[in-house]
């Protein structure tokens, strides 16, 4: 499967996407996990002790001068199945971490490049290989510009507030496109009382597929910055998480 | 005075600018609140809802693509693409949706 979270700023698309990403490789799936977020926040929800992960600059080469195509590229030879085996970390349970370096003051040439490549790979990367769970920046402004392409199905989290509902039904019109035909569902998150999940289907217009209620486990994690399913496995938050990749792997899976 | 707001997803940015925009408010200075967010829901915050907020919004999407012609100043900008919110803030969506993608 290939899919993406998307959502308002501080959801939870992290917390979910890293806790999902675990869950789906303990059930014997090879998991590629995207974060496309220049503040990156999936890999310590991953279990992972580094923040970002840039490819580095022997992996990457300019265009030549006069060839059509971006201005850096994956080198000669390399293709994106390669980078991802040599390059991307690793992270528990055999999760394969990919992102492209973070913003650290100034906005340095090798971020750029790196981005430039982050993208080949997902452009190239053979459909069969990898399932991918990417986790995008939130709001609107990321998204639905290249960087989800990947995705077949969009998962929007929503919590169940005003703000968050009117992101969520801003993102579902932006996520309609007809050269990435994709499903688009929603995913409520911090649910405190029974009717959230209608009201989210309401005020959204969108499928729930599953819903996460708030739990303090899910704060603790990301205080101790270390993964929900290591510090919390039997928390309720953990467990719907899993419920939800059972879920979508029995029906998504082929 | 001018003050801006920033902070990581979901720290409370809006929730913040808001209640400092209607707090000035009350102690009786002219405030205008600004929604930089290319999501804006500052609206929300503020109290003039989903309706007003999404009206603001398509507003300023139809000044990006040509289909409202452009306020010549700052006053006649406020004027004409903001909206009243509570304790007499005015409120305006200045976002522009960009196209962030390298290449
Ligand atoms: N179900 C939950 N119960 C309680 N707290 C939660 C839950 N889900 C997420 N959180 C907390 O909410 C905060 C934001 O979560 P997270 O960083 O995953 O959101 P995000 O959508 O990725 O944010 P950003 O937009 O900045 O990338 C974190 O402190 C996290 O621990
Ligand atoms: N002090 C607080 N106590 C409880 N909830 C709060 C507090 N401050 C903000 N919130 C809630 O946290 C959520 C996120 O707040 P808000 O939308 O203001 O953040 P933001 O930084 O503007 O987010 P974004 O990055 O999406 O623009 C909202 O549901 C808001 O009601
Ligand atoms: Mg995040
Ligand atoms: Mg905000």
């Amino acid at each position: 499967m290939r899919l993406a979270f998307v959502g308002k700023g501080g959801v939870g698309k992290s917390a979910i996407a890293g806790t999902f990403c675990r869950a789906l490789a303990r059930q014997g799936h090879p998991v590629l996990a995207i974060d496309s977020d220049p503040l990156p926040g999936l890999a310590f929800s991953l279990g992972l002790t580094i923040s970002d992960a840039p490819l580095p600059d022997e992996a990457i080469e300019d265009k030549p001068e006069g060839e059509e195509g971006p201005r850096y590229r994956l080198r000669a030879g390399l293709t994106a199945a390669d980078a991802i085996d040599q390059y991307a970390a690793t992270a528990p349970d055999g999760v394969r971490f990919l992102q492209f370096g973070k913003h650290r003051g100034s906005t340095g040439r090798g971020l750029f490049r790196s981005q430039f490549a982050f993208r080949q790979i997902l452009r190239e990367l053979p459909e069969d290989r990898w399932n991918i769970v990417g986790d995008l920046p939130g709001g609107t402004r990321q998204p639905f510009t290249g960087w989800g392409d990947y995705a077949r199905l969009i998962l929007i989290v929503v919590e169940p507030t005003a703000k968050s509902m009117l992101t969520a039904r801003r993102l579902s019109r932006l996520a309609l496109d007809e050269e990435h035909p994709r499903q688009i569902v929603a995913v409520v998150n911090k649910a405190r009382e029974a009717g959230d999940v209608k009201t989210v289907e309401e005020r959204t217009g969108l499928e729930v597929v599953g819903a996460v209620p708030w739990d303090v486990a899910f704060a603790e994690a990301e205080e101790k910055m270390a993964a929900p399913i290591d510090l919390a496995p039997g928390s309720a938050a953990v467990k719907a998480v899993e419920s939800l990749v059972e879920q979508l792997s029995a029906e998504r899976i082929s | 005075m001018r003050v801006a707001v920033v902070g990581k997803g979901g720290s409370g940015k809006t929730t913040t600018s808001a209640i400092v925009a209607r707090t000035m408010a009350r102690h009786g200075a002219t405030v205008v609140a600004l929604d930089c967010d290319s999501n804006p829901n500052l609206g929300l915050s503020l109290g003039v809802g989903d309706f007003e907020t999404e009206r603001l919004e398509s507003m300023r999407e139809s000044l990006d693509e040509g289909g409202e012609e452009h306020a010549p100043g700052w006053d006649d900008l406020i004027a004409r693409f903001g909206s009243d919110a509570p304790d007499g803030v005015r409120l305006a969506v200045v976002s522009r949706i960009d196209n962030p993608s390298p290449g």
